[in-house]
């Protein structure tokens, strides 16, 4: 190594070394900067989550710095790419919270990242504000101060509403549960257990799948065996498609009403297969739209492409994103600075008239009450000749 | 009975898209001694081409001819720029680096291009199953191995009747001796991957009704396939094809009799199981190297 290497190297480490030891770095600072970060898949088979999110955020963003911004400043938005790989959303809450320093961030599509989060959130100190990862966990997770918020749906209340529905439908409440063989889907299983046991009863048979699985006849077997008469599915699309042609190849017809991941685009892969699936959302861009939402949609075809309503892809994400940075916005405004901690503290104070519900309030200081969208807002949707509708637009029952 | 039926028609189409990833595994390793990691993605590029292909209006014959002919392309630059400089170098695997890189970079690209979500590749042979005793199947599941064990067939006379096929086989038995009677190696070299390629590609077309086209559907595919023509012996394509069958066969009855999460537990515990039993294979030829 040259002599002014070296120097260089010895230089910047004392620089460093300096920089901790008076603890400089940037999140110490009082005053975060404002932006709103995000880890979400923007790559690899979700990447449309990490798309639903980022279209809702942008939307919110826009508006909100079209009337002033907060506290004077304009307010930004960074999105970085996960790929649903837990590490890398550790890596970039990181990222968010102490190199961008951002006064917040949007959680992305994955639980399994979600929950991975957890840590390195309450290490910063930062707001985390779910949109769809739905792990009941990732929220109640036993911390005080729990800075783990979310503006989507809860699993543990996704649960019931699922189960309500499956036994409406079921004369004999014998209901069977296919739940892939993930983080989501696991922490899901015994939300369903529980629910089942609240109405007095319990599941006939309870199967599992793995991501990309090509066939599920032995898994749908047992549980027709076992007498089921409707099917509470929790998933995603592709093996949705495949749920719903093994059915069809075992000649079997039972209810079925899942999660909202198969709200992508099962109907296009299973075609009429699909049809009168029952999918729970938070929000639906289908049929006719409130006058606030067809402008947002107008936006959408105007700034992503979008040409009809059926191409947005997990809607319940781009309206739950822009619920979200609206309400983080207020609590800025409510806390009358960028600081952290007088954000997080903001958080319970506000209210808000928003595109899925009406928060009032958006949180209360109980670990249960850090989700926002109550069950009541919950919908339930069918799949419908490949459109997601709402159930009201479909002759399915 | 309708049950054990139905595992095993299931698993027969599962296992037929195993083996149709093993055979190109197989011609790879037979001329090259070296295989193409990035062979899922092969398939995955057939499949999403020709729904491409097919968005810009083309007819289903001519798009997937065109997908098997960027397949083809893709084969023989991968061969190329992948794989020649690093195989020809004593004990080298360099060559294990760059393919399964270049098929991080296929997919990242494919999921940038083609969208993340799964798509369909219509088909009429998943209109509806067929039923067989009470069971259900579609025709294009049992189409996959039908034309697994046609194209080894056909591949098994191609190797023996013609000038081409007779080279291919003389650089499987010894590329030196073989380069020194006067067979071009890297010329032959280059037509496996190309060939291997081409049935990739075709493959990717076949399995997509069943499976749907998606960026990422190549990677747990070129696995099972790997292993598949590890536990067959990659040197015999009868032996992959066959062991492919098997696997997709063994791997249905786990998730039916067992449960499905024992099921990788079991598949590759098999793999090991019989690496340790025959370490060429279960159908493979033991290499002698001279020294």
């Amino acid at each position: 190594m040259s002599k002014i290497a070296l120097r260089t190297a010895i230089g910047g480490a004392a620089v460093f070394a300096t920089a901790i030891a008076l603890g400089t770095g940037p999140a110490n600072a009082a005053e975060a900067n404002p932006c709103i970060g995000n880890s979400g898949p923007v790559t690899g088979p979700a990447a449309f989550g990490g798309k639903s999110i980022r279209m809702g955020a942008e939307m919110a963003v826009d508006e909100i710095n079209a009337a002033g911004g907060v506290l004077g400043k304009k307010l930004k938005f960074i999105q970085y790419d996960d790929r649903g790989a837990p590490p890398r959303g550790v890596d970039n809450v990181r990222r968010i919270g102490l190199r961008d320093n951002c006064v917040a961030m949007l959680g992305g599509y994955h639980s399994t990242v979600a929950l991975a989060m957890r840590d390195p959130i309450h290490e910063i100190k930062m707001v985390y504000v779910g949109v769809i990862a739905a792990n009941t966990n990732v929220i109640e997770n036993g911390r005080n101060p729990n800075y783990m918020f979310r503006v989507s749906a809860k699993d543990r209340w996704v649960s019931k509403f699922l189960v309500a529905e499956a036994l409406k439908r079921s004369p004999n409440n014998k209901v069977g549960i296919m739940y892939e063989n993930t983080g989501w889907g696991k922490g899901a299983y015994p939300n369903i257990q529980a629910a089942l046991r609240e109405q007095g009863t319990k599941e006939v048979g309870a199967e599992t799948f793995n991501w990309r699985d090509t066939d599920m006849t032995p898994q749908l077997i047992r549980l027709r065996e076992a007498g089921a008469e409707s099917l509470v599915m929790w998933g995603l699309d592709r093996e949705g498609n495949q749920i719903m042609r093994s059915l069809q190849k075992i000649g079997w017809n039972p209810v079925k009403i899942g999660a909202w991941g198969f709200a992508g685009n099962l109907g296009e892969l299973a075609g009429k297969l699909a049809n009168c699936s029952l999918i729970m959302q938070t929000y639906s861009w289908m049929g006719k739209l409130e006058p606030r939402a067809q402008k947002l949609y107008a936006t959408m075809q105007k700034r992503y492409g979008i040409k009809s309503q059926k191409e947005i892809r997990m809607g319940s994400g781009v309206a739950n994103a822009y619920d979200a940075i609206h309400i983080i916005a207020k609590a800025i405004k409510a806390a009358g600075s960028f600081d952290r901690q007088k954000v997080y503290e903001a958080m319970f104070k506000v209210k808000h008239n928003g595109l899925v519900m009406n928060y009032n309030p958006a949180f209360e200081q109980t670990e249960e009450r850090h989700d926002a969208i109550l069950p009541d807002a919950y919908k339930l949707t069918a799949w419908y000749d490949g459109e997601l509708l709402p159930l009201e637009q479909t002759p399915c029952k | 009975m309708s049950a054990a039926l139905q595992y095993f028609l299931a698993g027969l189409g599962i296992g037929g898209i195993y083996a149709l990833v093993a055979i190109g595994f197989h011609i790879m390793w037979s001329s090259a001694k070296a295989v193409n990691f990035a062979h899922g993605d092969t398939l995955m590029l057939g499949a999403v081409l020709t729904i491409v292909f097919l968005d810009h209006g083309f007819a289903m014959p001519v798009a997937i001819l065109l997908s098997i002919g960027v397949a083809i392309v893709f084969g023989v630059v991968l061969e190329r720029v992948a794989i020649r400089p690093f195989a020809d170098q004593a004990a080298s695997i360099g060559w294990m680096l760059t393919t399964i890189a270049i098929g991080i970079m296929l997919e990242s690209y494919a999921t940038i291009e083609f969208g993340a979500f799964a798509r369909p590749l219509p088909s009429p042979g998943v209109d509806k199953p067929i039923i067989i005793f009470g069971a259900g199947v579609f025709i294009q599941e049992l189409l996959i191995p039908f034309v697994a064990v046609v194209i080894v067939v056909l591949l098994g006379v191609f190797q023996r009747r013609t000038q081409l096929g007779r080279a291919m086989r003389a650089v499987a038995f010894n590329r030196v001796a073989a380069g020194i009677v006067g067979v071009n190696v890297l010329h032959v070299a280059m037509f496996s991957f190309a060939l291997a390629s081409a049935l990739g590609g075709l493959a990717g077309i076949l399995v997509a009704p069943v499976i749907q086209a998606s960026a990422t559907m190549g990677l747990l595919l070129g696995i099972k396939g790997f292993a598949v023509a590890i536990i067959g012996g990659i040197t015999s394509a009868p032996g992959v094809v066959i062991a492919g069958l098997l696997y997709g066969i063994i791997e249905k009855f786990v998730d039916g009799y067992i449960s499905t999460a024992a099921r990788e537990a079991v598949g590759f515990s098999l793999v090991i199981i019989v690496l340790m039993l025959f370490p060429q294979g279960l159908f493979g030829r033991r290499e002698l190297i001279k020294v």
